[in-house]
């Protein structure tokens, strides 16, 4: 019974978010405002887990462990200056904190791993292919693309206007690649979903029931409100 | 008002409505197109089915339940190829979300009774890990102290007879990571493959494709599943049918649709153009 009440909650929720295709509807607005609580809800609950299980048991070990806790718990609670606009700046020592933490720990390894990687890989490409010959092309065009500085460039003659133009078609390219995966990938979020509703294997065959009542549903009160209120709207008489 | 233009205004929810058939109708009446197998795909099952018998595997949730349609069939497939064969998993997630995904996946497969493997002996769930990148550092340096009690079990780390002999980013032999974004490869790459030489591959949404395919030249990156498409090979593959592949008609289908409309809107667009300088 319980699987069942999941299963059309899941399909009616589904389906709640799909009417905002239709257009701003009140069903649409209960399923996000919804999602929104839970997501945030589950999110609390696993960082209060976390925190237990990080200083369960031990934060009491010794006067240490209590000095560290205690300052760890005083710059948490600093966050909570967010919502107040006089000691507003306190907030600010967190997120200092967190930050210059953050980039601390990725300054460490980026010009390895992101820079000069790239780099060595970009010169040891073999030119076997014409794969690899495009790239030994195009990946200094674009790179020389975006250098703007220098004595006597000129955009608009000479080389610079045959790099700019190999350039210009290699970000066209990219930016294409990355349209048709991002179709790809909305499309696949969408079929996952119609999967669901419609039952196949693995999901459970009971969602098509659910499917077809709630769509039945959801449809008749959309439209059956869009009616109400084209009824109730005086038509305006034109001269 | 001409064809063209109507072409152009076309109501938005019609097209809406197309996609639902597009999608709906193959699902209902699958086509059977063929499925052709890739390099991304072969080369992934490939890595995974050279790994020696005794390899410690990292696998790590990298998204939540909204990339579930995409990411999922790859994910469960995975397990399925690591755990006909003897290697040791620990799962962790750097997404507040990735546990309850192993959830939906251990309520579908059960280790114990479907591959024989032990909890705590032959796999392990250790579950979120705070503070992303920062996060990941510190798993790293100390996996015990950064993620001490497991996720299903809410024993302490170090109890585990698995985890005895793990305890550094050097006791893992290599990363798989599935993921939709940040953090993901781009931190692991920063923080375990580029200090400690951890091996590292992935499957992704088709949306990264193109952020994470230079790191693939490089070699910092393995093998990577780029989407659903590669996934349905994947399941191809490993002779597992599953929700990837009963969705690759309904993505054919899709992305027909999409590039007709494509091409009208364009052809709509210049023939107007044409119209109005002459």
């Amino acid at each position: 019974m319980a699987d069942l009440f999941a299963i059309w909650t899941a399909a009616f929720f589904t389906l709640a978010i799909y009417t905002f295709l239709y257009k701003e509807n009140t069903w649409f607005q209960i399923a996000t405002s919804i999602y929104l609580g839970t997501a945030v809800g589950y999110g609390v609950t696993v960082n209060l887990k976390y925190l237990r299980d990080q200083w369960g048991g031990i934060w009491s070990s010794s006067a240490f462990m209590m000095t560290m806790f205690a300052f760890a718990m005083l710059v948490g609670l600093l966050w909570y200056f967010r919502f107040s606009k006089k000691y507003f700046y306190l907030y600010r020592w967190p997120l200092a904190i967190l930050v210059g933490t953050g980039i601390g720990q990725a300054m460490q390894t980026i010009i390895f791993a992101q820079f000069l990687s790239q780099v060595q890989g970009q010169i040891s490409t073999p030119l076997t292919s014409v794969n690899n010959i495009l790239i030994a092309i195009m990946v200094p065009c674009v790179l020389l693309y975006f250098w703007f500085t220098g004595y006597g460039i000129n955009r608009d003659t000479g080389p610079m206007r045959v790099i700019d133009k190999i350039a210009r078609y290699t970000m066209m390219a990219g930016f294409g690649s990355a349209f048709g995966y991002t179709v790809l990938t909305r499309y696949s979020l969408f079929i996952g979903r119609c999967q669901f509703l419609l039952g196949i294997t693995p999901n459970p065959p009971e969602a098509k029931m659910a499917f077809m009542v709630i769509t039945v549903v959801l449809l008749a009160t959309l439209f059956g409100w869009d009616l109400y209120k084209r009824q109730k709207t005086p038509t305006v008489l034109q001269t | 008002m001409s064809i063209l233009e109507k072409i152009q205004t076309i109501d938005r929810r019609y097209i809406y409505l197309l996609a639902w058939i597009a999608v709906l109708y193959p699902l209902l009446n699958p086509l059977g197109l063929p499925i052709s197998i890739g390099k991304y795909s072969t080369a992934y099952y490939n890595y995974i089915d050279e790994l020696p018998d005794d390899s410690v595997i990292m696998v790590t949730f990298d998204y939540g339940v909204s990339a579930m349609p995409e990411l999922y069939p790859l994910t469960i497939a995975t397990f399925k190829q690591l755990w006909t064969r003897d290697f040791t998993i620990i799962v962790v997630a750097s997404w507040l979300q990735g546990p309850m995904v192993m959830d939906v996946l251990l309520g579908e497969i059960d280790p114990q009774k479907d591959y024989g493997k032990v909890y705590g002996e032959d796999w392990v769930e250790l579950g979120w890990f705070a503070q992303a990148e920062i996060g990941m550092a510190a798993l790293g340096k100390d996996i015990w102290s950064t993620l001490p009690v497991d996720y299903i079990e809410n024993q302490p780390t170090s109890s585990f007879p698995i985890m005895q002999n793990i305890k550094t980013a050097e006791d893992i032999d290599l990363i798989i990571s599935f993921e939709t974004g940040t953090p993901g490869l781009s931190e692991w790459i920063r923080q375990w493959e580029t200090p400690y030489g951890t091996p590292i591959i992935m499957g992704c949404i088709g949306v990264m494709v193109p952020e994470v395919a230079p790191y693939l030249q490089t070699g910092q990156l393995g093998a990577l599943i780029p989407g659903l498409t590669a996934s349905a090979e994947y399941e191809l593959l490993l002779n597992q049918p599953g929700l990837a592949i009963s969705a690759v008609d309904a993505i054919s289908v899709s992305h027909l649709l999409v590039i007709l409309l494509v091409i009208l809107g364009n052809v709509g667009y210049f023939l107007s153009r044409g119209k109005e300088s002459s």
